[in-house]
């Protein structure tokens, strides 16, 4: 199937991604149609997969061949607080800012 | 000693053992050789020296320890693994000034063991390509021709080793990330059984597919860092149970009897001729020593590229919804509201060939396109699996190339994604099957003088087995470096 400008807006959309980002007004809509065109491409090559039928087949979603093993369960303290915080752009005490949401 | 740089890791095993070198003098002529080599070849993108002298000294102080097997041995680790107080960019402006709290597991065992990490490596920007193309930080070089790309995503840590800037690295190898820059540049690389080694602190890219292992100038060299890095971790829910092997005590196998299947698919396409003739030549030698080559099928082979580019992506955009401009990494200044500081900071800092997976993979797993697309890949994920089992009933390993293309220029791809996503074809299979595989260096091509290699594939857990193998093919085919 081919992909137009909307769909690639509208997946760039779900992504959190702006595709005009870092480019000139004049620049944007060539990138827009190349990068569509690039999707179009790839998706169409994902389309060989329809020649099979896969109706009875489960899905593998990993390869691993056993249950997954488990730890204790009881609470230990791995990093430090301070050290994990020490890392956000911006902070005050222990929360992260961000724009004013209301 | 003035070359104790170009010693193999076991070489400087045993040196350092018996003190015919201290630990400060092997890690300094590892710095030294960085330092040379660095500017053309552009492998690291940070080096540890002072930390590195200053960790030698502690253990020539300490003396050699018998339950440290990789005491004083110098080591780069690719920089997706997280490293306490050091930078792990993952080869993104999105993570250029990221500095963890906690080491990778692999990088723990590393350290217990007695290893000495003197560079992080360049990669693909979050092990995305198969070039180094894409690393935000410039391209890595091929040691053999400056000219040409070591591969990748994996191509800072082969072209380290060939260029002896160590005798060890550590990769991570998610659709071929170990072995195709091992062959590029003419090293060994291993990608074990998915499950086998630790993926905690490895900065995620597709959490089904991704495995570290290690890459080296000998089969024995890998197989000494694969028993140190391997075993159940209980931070990682994938990390297996299965019991690990010693796997330094691997023998070279008898190759007379020795069966192995050949892929008729991948043996059909078409190769580069320095390749085929080079290949053609390497079994036609495995089969005057007696080993048993026998045609074997995988009827699916040809829906893998389109199954794991599907799924990888799918998985690439679930984890990369992490890098959100808020907890760490890149934020992007004065956005407007919260929407905005995501979408700016992240379309600001994330590079052309991970937005383009991360688009994909949104894509596939939205509503209307889900069963059609990531549903659909997870079955035929199934049947490629079922298709190498079935190979590997009736023979010992796989063999295989790795690459139908030898290392190549630099601009090749950049611009037409799909060719370059093809060519992982040979490698990537084998990550959707979650098996262990081994590439190592057979000749240099006749008339390109670039490196060509073969690859093993084996059952899960099956490590010992490839090793082997490959410890006898070593002796067929010399190391290039």
């Amino acid at each position: 199937m081919p992909i137009d400008f909307k769909t690639t807006l509208r997946t760039a959309e779900l992504a959190c991604l702006n595709l005009k980002s870092g480019l000139s007004p004049e620049e944007a809509p060539a990138a827009l149609a190349r990068l569509t065109k690039e999707l179009t491409d790839i998706i169409n090559y994902f389309n060989i997969l329809n020649e099979i039928n896969t109706s009875e087949v489960e899905p593998l979603y990993s390869p691993l061949l056993e249950v997954a093993g488990l730890r204790p369960d009881e609470p230990e303290r791995r990093a430090n607080p301070e050290e994990l915080l020490s890392q956000a752009p911006n902070r005050l005490g222990s929360f992260f800012v961000v724009p004013k949401i209301i | 000693m003035n070359e104790i740089y170009k010693l193999t890791l076991t070489e400087v095993v045993e040196k350092l053992k018996s003190r015919q070198i201290s630990a400060t003098e092997m890690i300094s002529a590892a710095l030294a050789r960085i330092e040379v080599t660095e500017p053309n070849l552009k492998a690291c993108l940070t080096i540890l020296g002072d930390q590195a002298l200053s960790a030698a000294r502690k253990l020539d102080q300490d003396g050699p320890d018998p339950t440290r097997p990789l005491w004083g041995v110098p080591v780069t680790v690719k920089d997706v693994f997280c490293t306490k107080g050091i930078r792990t960019t993952a080869a993104s402006r999105y993570l250029e000034n990221y500095i963890p709290a906690y080491d990778a597991q692999v990088v723990i065992k590393l350290r217990q063991a007695g290893a000495v990490i003197v560079a992080k490596t360049n990669l693909d920007e979050f092990a995305m390509g198969s070039s180094t193309e894409f690393s935000a930080f410039g391209p890595t070089r091929n040691p053999w021709n400056l000219t040409k790309v070591p591969g990748g995503s994996s191509g800072g840590a082969a072209a380290s080793v060939v260029a002896f800037q160590t005798p060890g690295a550590l990769g991570t190898d998610t659709g071929g990330s170990i072995r195709q820059p091992a062959t590029l540049c003419g090293c060994v690389g291993l990608k074990p059984t998915y499950g086998r080694v630790s993926r905690y602190g490895i900065v995620a890219y597709g959490s089904s597919l991704d495995q570290a292992g290690p890459l080296a100038r000998r089969v024995r060299d890998c197989a000494s860092l694969l028993s140190v890095i391997a075993g159940y971790d209980d931070r990682d829910a994938t990390s297996s149970l299965h019991q690990t092997d010693d796997y330094t005590t691997a023998q070279p196998v008898t190759l007379r009897g020795f069966k192995l299947g050949l892929p008729q698919e991948l043996w059909n396409i078409k190769l580069d001729p320095d390749i085929e003739d080079a290949l053609k030549n390497a079994l036609k030698i495995l089969e005057e020593t007696g080993v048993e080559l026998r045609s074997v099928n995988l009827p699916h082979l040809k829906y893998s590229v389109a199954a794991y580019y599907i799924l990888a992506t799918a998985e690439a955009s679930t984890n990369l919804a992490r890098y959100d401009g808020v907890r760490y990494g890149h934020r992007s200044n004065n956005p407007q509201d919260l929407t905005e500081l995501y979408m700016a900071s992240r379309s600001e800092a994330l590079g052309p060939e991970v937005r383009r997976r991360i688009l994909l993979g949104t894509f596939a797993l939205s509503a209307g396109y889900y069963d059609t697309y990531y549903k659909k890949a997870a079955q035929v994920r199934r049947l490629i699996r079922d298709d190498y089992y079935q190979a590997l009933t009736d023979c010992d390993l796989l063999i295989t190339p790795v690459s139908s293309l030898l290392a190549w220029d630099f601009g090749s791809f950049i611009q037409d994604p799909l060719t370059l996503y093809q060519l992982d074809l040979m490698t990537l299979p084998v990550n959707l099957a979650g098996l262990p595989a081994l590439a190592l260096p057979v000749t240099l091509g006749k008339t390109s003088g670039l490196p060509v290699g073969l690859q093993l594939i084996g059952r899960p857990f099956d490590e010992i087995n490839i090793i082997s193998a490959g410890l006898a093919l070593e002796e067929l085919f010399p190391p290039l470096r």
